[in-house]
């Protein structure tokens, strides 16, 4: 169980400014084995919230706590899939993709089968020995979730990971994670800046307000399992994503578009 | 034709291959270039000797220096062949520039991981940079006189603050996000070192091996020509002493293409140790 009791970071800039609130008196709990969708403005504090979990930040206020355990440092139970780009230019394809099983178990540890399932799983085939500069955007970012995977972590910190993909793509990688996390069933954090994919994939969904963030809705998304893909177009979903919708754009000056 | 199923996408791109036409060529007709700009060089040259517009002890023939070259090499000057001074030097500069490297980049990653190790050895640092290293030649002569220490260890104080400097701002300029991804796989303050920060380093390590070989030749030859009975600067000291021109004149031409070598020899480890520098 994650549990985030009256979280508040921020960071300390230059002397005399004020500091910068990224995440204002957060409280969630996470059960194990739940799938969290984060939905938010930009620069609301989702990462920052990830970064709180992963163990690469301490609060400023409040606690963080893994199974009534402090998280004071990153740890191989929490995979991250990282916003930005963080592969590691100097190994291939599929050096990369094994870099968290090669670190625990040695280049020997490493099971073939598993890699190259991995690898098929990705749709990578045929690139395991390129390097990463030789890969399109959305093909980096597969190697990167495929990194995480591997591992097969506890917990899974993932910060908008399908948002370099094509719809195709995106769709396929959506599958793909929630069978895998109804076999492993790993607690997911799932930040995404799309409403709908957050409602599909998610067993709840928060809402985050802009920027010093705060949690502005917290829903269960009640809505059976295995979920199809035309699930969107049903009135459940769509009663969801305007729920969710009315929260992230209150006012009418932002939600008009012509 | 139906819909394509996963498993026909081989069939594509078999497709696609086949009628792609083969690797564009990379053009290669700029190459001639600078051997153009050589040949125009020389024609010039061998023009203002053949006017004689210079008295031939300011400036000798292209011919005049290519028969010296040969009497360098094999009959040699002043009690020594080219080659042996070649070889005095290049020696020289190999044994004082790999044990700057060697003991350079582990100071300058020490400087980076550790507060204090950089409070102290950073200011002398800073002391020591702006110093020319020539400004050293008389200390070393007084130290150790004019044998191969002396000049060795000039090398070494010349080019190592280089690579020290290089070693410390690779380490710093690791990317954050790349050792996260290590410590999220709970990689030990070794592995962290081997995987991520070692591989980050070393494109600017290479940088500052290629700024320091030329630095460190360019003050031996100056320490040579000051304090030495071999090596390439002795030997154009002696021969400008001498007013032997076209000596200097091979001496210079070798100057400049071993100090090229050299770099080129750096360059070429760089390509093959970081292939992927200036695209991650
Ligand atoms: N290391 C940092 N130092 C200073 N300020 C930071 C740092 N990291 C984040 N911030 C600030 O905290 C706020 C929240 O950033 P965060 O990255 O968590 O947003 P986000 O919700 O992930 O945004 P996006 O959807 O654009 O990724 C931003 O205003 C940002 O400028
Ligand atoms: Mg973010």
């Amino acid at each position: 169980m994650i549990e985030l009791a009256e979280v508040t970071k921020a960071y300390y800039g230059a002397k005399g400014q004020d500091p910068l609130v990224a995440v204002n008196g957060v409280s969630l709990t996470i059960q194990d084995g739940e799938f969290l969708a984060i939905v938010g403005p930009s620069g609301c504090g989702k990462t920052t919230l990830l970064n709180l979990v992963a163990g690469f930040e301490a609060p400023t206020q409040g606690r963080v706590e893994l199974d009534q355990e402090a998280i004071t440092r990153p740890g191989p139970e929490r995979a991250v899939v990282f916003q930005q780009p963080s592969l590691l230019p100097w190994m291939t394809v599929a050096e990369n993709i094994a870099f968290g099983v090669m670190l625990k178990a040695g280049r020997v540890g490493v099971d073939p089968h598993q890699l190259a399932h991995m690898v098929h799983m990705m749709g990578l085939d045929g690139f395991e020995s390129h390097r990463p500069y030789q890969l399109s955007g959305g093909m980096q970012q597969r190697v990167a979730i495929a990194r995480a995977l591997m591992t097969e972590p506890r917990i899974l910190l993932m910060d908008e990971p399908f948002g370099a993909l094509d719809a195709q793509t995106r769709s396929d990688m959506q599958r793909f994670l929630l069978e895998l996390w109804k076999v492993n069933r790993p607690t997911v954090l799932f930040v995404t800046h799309d409403v709908e994919e957050a409602v599909l994939l998610g067993d709840r969904v928060v809402v985050m307000t802009a920027r010093p963030g705060q949690i502005a809705l917290d829903i269960v998304i009640d809505l059976p399992r295995p979920r199809q893909w035309d699930l969107v177009l049903s009135h459940e979903f769509n009663q969801y994503k305007r729920r969710i919708l009315q929260v992230l754009r209150p006012d009418r000056k932002s939600s008009r578009i012509g | 034709m139906g819909y394509l199923m996963p498993g026909d996408d081989e069939g594509i791109d078999a497709m696609a291959e086949a009628s792609l036409p083969a690797a564009p060529r990379i053009r290669r007709r700029h190459l001639w270039v600078p051997w153009l700009v050589a040949l125009i060089t020389l024609f010039l040259w061998w023009l203002v000797t053949a006017l004689k517009l210079f008295p031939p002890v300011a400036l000798p023939s292209p011919g005049a220096v290519v028969h010296q070259l040969v009497v360098t090499a094999t009959i040699g000057y002043s009690g020594s062949t080219l080659w042996a001074d070649i070889g005095a030097s290049v020696g020289r500069i190999t044994v004082g520039f790999v044990a700057a490297v060697i003991v350079g980049v582990p100071i300058g990653f020490w400087m980076a991981s550790n507060r204090v190790i950089f409070a102290a050895v950073d200011p002398l640092l800073q002391f020591l940079r702006p110093i020319p290293p020539l400004a050293y030649i008389p200390v070393m002569v007084i130290w150790f006189g004019t044998g191969e220490l002396g000049k060795t260890v000039l090398i070494f104080f010349c080019t190592i603050p280089i690579i020290i400097i290089s070693a410390m701002s690779g380490v710093k300029n690791v990317q954050e996000t790349r050792l996260r991804v290590a410590q999220v796989f709970g990689a030990t303050p070794l592995q962290q070192f081997r995987y991520v920060v070692l591989p980050s380093a070393l494109p600017e390590i290479f940088t500052g091996m290629r700024v320091g070989i030329g630095v460190a030749w360019t003050c031996l030859v100056a320490a040579e020509m000051i304090a030495a009975q071999s090596g390439l600067g002795s030997m154009i000291e002696t021969a400008g002493g001498e007013l032997q021109i076209s000596v200097v004149f091979v001496g210079i031409l070798f100057i400049g293409l071993i100090g090229y070598l050299m770099e080129f020899i750096i360059r070429t480890i760089e390509h093959r140790m970081v292939p992927w520098k200036g695209k991650a």
